[in-house]
């Protein structure tokens, strides 16, 4: 170990020179750790925020408007994978708000309110009344009940897809953090869906699921629709319907990874440069170890230990130097509702660590040469 | 005459492809082992090129040196490198000691390359440091010692791994007279003490006259190999 005790005695007789290579490699390390771990955290802030309240795969019938039969094998076919946390039969059909002269389209879901809670989470967004969907109750968007003035008790009048006119009681107000959704979205109680749809007891107009992780979906979808309880059903994943957010999200890890490629290119480039410079600086020192004997495969070592020895100290700063920045952004953020929480994934970190030591490494690899390459004569003639 | 440690035949070097400059042209000579020589010569005479083409240092262009048995000629970068770790001590006209360590590490530095057990080293280097008169410096940095100190550690460190062969390039050039006398005199105690074998570079006559066999070389040539009967002043 002659190399790593010359190549620790080297750093230390330049300690500015040294700190400034291992402060490069913890800023880039630093900014990876940040830039990587904000954009995951805002990524999946958007996901959860676009789907996180709505079903993320969807068992309907092929042919449109046919109803799905909740049989006890489809339950279990969907709840046997493992992915899948919630399943919930729906009954969805439009209908449109009357008011004197104005009218508005809506949306209904008909189904249990505990059980459209495991998705929708409408108790826990009410804003206004009760959570409460007994026959002849309707809960309806914040959006919704501020344009038309509907407070919670009020009646409102529905036109069916019949064409017959229904009146509901409103007994709450969400709000889903979303005009949209909050102008067109109301839930209703299954039975009452039921009567509106012709529909028997156990038939749904869907079966809709939420999974773990969101981005599993497709493989659940996949799965489901190798199942045969899923015979003659069409099984449809958020991804179908949201190709925007999905190239949107696409785009925003091909420009972060961009960003965190260069900032190391950047980093390896000091560190080359740098180290390049100390191994002219110590020409001298190798020359005459190379005259007493040392081996140029030894004395190439030298630059390698250097290396490592910076790429180890500079990354582990700059792991604890980008978890000290989400902290901070944390910390800032913590009384604002439009930052998102920041959580740094221990793999991507571990991940950035190595990658930091190893640019370090690779950067050793020209001093390294030139190391090898010298001749102790060079130096001996050289005086 | 004892054991041949060196033997050159015809070594000759030149430098530069373009225009070519002949440092060495096709000396032969042996040095045997215990040997005290010098190789005089005026400046440019081609006398540091021979000594680097014996220490391994350097190649010859033409020729052949085989180092106790070995053909150094056909050695690759490894084994010469091995060579001069196991054979070879240099002295030279700057001391080269590493600043980064303190005296004993610099003396311990040849037997670390060989990677020889830090305890088995320690002792020799101290007694090396003890023959140098350089005894409580050990752990002193190697800028901190005068001129002279500096050689003597330098000394040390060629003597460390217990050379056959110790090659010295104007060992006492930047050194006054006191210390050039005090040198010169290290070099007869651990010549007669070890066997060394001693070749000095110098052009001071005066100094060469102190050895046993003078090697004079001139315009890259060998002009005369002479023995020298050196008489120690007394005291």
């Amino acid at each position: 170990m002659l190399s790593f005790r010359i190549a620790t005695r080297f750093l230390r007789k330049s300690p500015v020179q040294s700190i400034l290579i291992a402060a490069g490699i913890a800023v880039g390390i630093g900014v990876q750790v940040f830039l990587g771990s904000l954009i995951t955290s805002l990524q999946t802030s958007l996901v959860d925020q676009t789907i996180g309240n709505s079903p993320q795969v969807v068992v309907q019938a092929k042919q449109d408007g046919q109803p799905v039969a909740f049989t006890p094998q489809l339950k279990q076919a969907m709840e046997a994978q493992s992915q899948i946390t919630t399943v919930v039969p729906t009954r969805a059909y439009s209908a449109i708000f009357r008011s004197g002269a104005e009218s508005a389209p809506l949306q209904f879901t008909g189904g249990a309110l505990d059980q459209l809670d495991t998705i929708y989470d409408i108790s826990g967004r009410l804003v206004a009344g009760k959570a409460s969907l007994a026959a002849g109750e309707v809960i309806v968007g914040k959006d919704f009940a501020d344009t038309f003035g509907l407070k919670p008790g009020d009646e409102a009048t529905f036109v069916l897809p019949s064409g017959k006119p229904a009146k509901l009681v409103v007994s709450g107000v969400f709000d889903f953090g979303s005009a949209a959704a909050n102008s067109v979205t109301a839930f209703v109680s299954g039975d009452d869906a039921a009567t509106v749809l012709g529909l028997s007891s156990d038939q749904y107009t869907a079966v809709d699921a939420q999974v773990q992780d969101v981005f599993s979906s497709e493989q659940v979808a996949s799965d489901l629709r190798a199942e045969p309880a899923l015979n003659g059903l069409q099984v449809t994943e958020w991804q179908a319907e949201n190709a925007d957010l999905l190239s949107a999200l696409q785009s925003q890890s091909s420009s972060s990874y961009m960003i965190q490629f260069f900032v190391l290119v950047a980093v390896a480039l000091g560190i080359a440069s740098t180290l390049a410079i100390s191994a002219v600086q110590k020409t001298r020192q190798i020359g005459i170890l190379k005259a007493m004997g040392m081996r140029d495969r030894q004395s190439g070592r030298i630059f390698f230990w250097q290396a490592l020895i910076l790429g180890v100290s500079g990354a582990a700063v700059g792991v604890a130097a980008g978890l000290g920045l989400i902290a901070l952004f944390t910390f800032l953020g913590r009384n604002s509702d439009s930052l998102f929480p920041i959580t740094p994934q221990v793999g991507f970190v571990a991940i950035s660590f190595v990658v930091g030591v190893l640019v370090a490494v690779l950067s050793s690899l020209i001093p390294s040469r030139r190391t090898k390459k010298l001749d102790p004569i060079e130096v001996i003639q050289g005086g | 005459m004892a054991e041949t440690l060196v033997h050159a035949e015809e070594i000759g070097k030149t430098y530069g492809t373009v225009v070519k400059t002949v440092a060495l042209r096709e000396v032969s000579f042996e040095i045997g082992a215990g040997e005290f020589a010098s190789v005089i010569g005026q400046s440019g005479s081609g006398k540091s090129t021979l000594l680097n083409l014996i220490g391994l240092l350097d190649t010859p262009t033409t020729g052949r040196i085989v180092l106790n048995g070995h053909d150094a000629t056909a050695a690759s970068r490894k084994q010469r490198a091995a060579l001069r770790n196991d054979f070879i001590g240099f002295v030279f006209q700057f001391h080269y000691l590493l600043p980064e360590f303190s005296v004993l590490e610099n003396v311990l530095m040849p037997g670390r390359i060989a990677g020889v057990a830090p305890s088995e080293l320690v002792p020799r280097a101290e007694e090396n440091l003890a023959l140098l008169g350089l005894e409580g410096l050990e752990k002193k940095n190697a800028n901190d010692l005068s001129g002279g100190q500096k050689q003597r550690v330098a000394i040390a460190r060629a003597l460390m791994n217990r050379p056959a062969l110790v090659l010295a390039d104007e060992p006492t050039g930047n050194l006054d007279t006191e210390n050039t006398k005090a040198v010169y005199k290290l070099f007869r105690e651990i010549n007669a003490e070890l066997g060394t074998a001693f070749v000095i570079v110098t052009h001071d006559r005066s100094v060469a006259q102190q050895t046993d066999r003078i090697l004079e070389v001139s315009d890259g040539a060998l002009l005369q190999d002479v023995r020298n009967a050196y008489v120690a002043p007394r005291g």
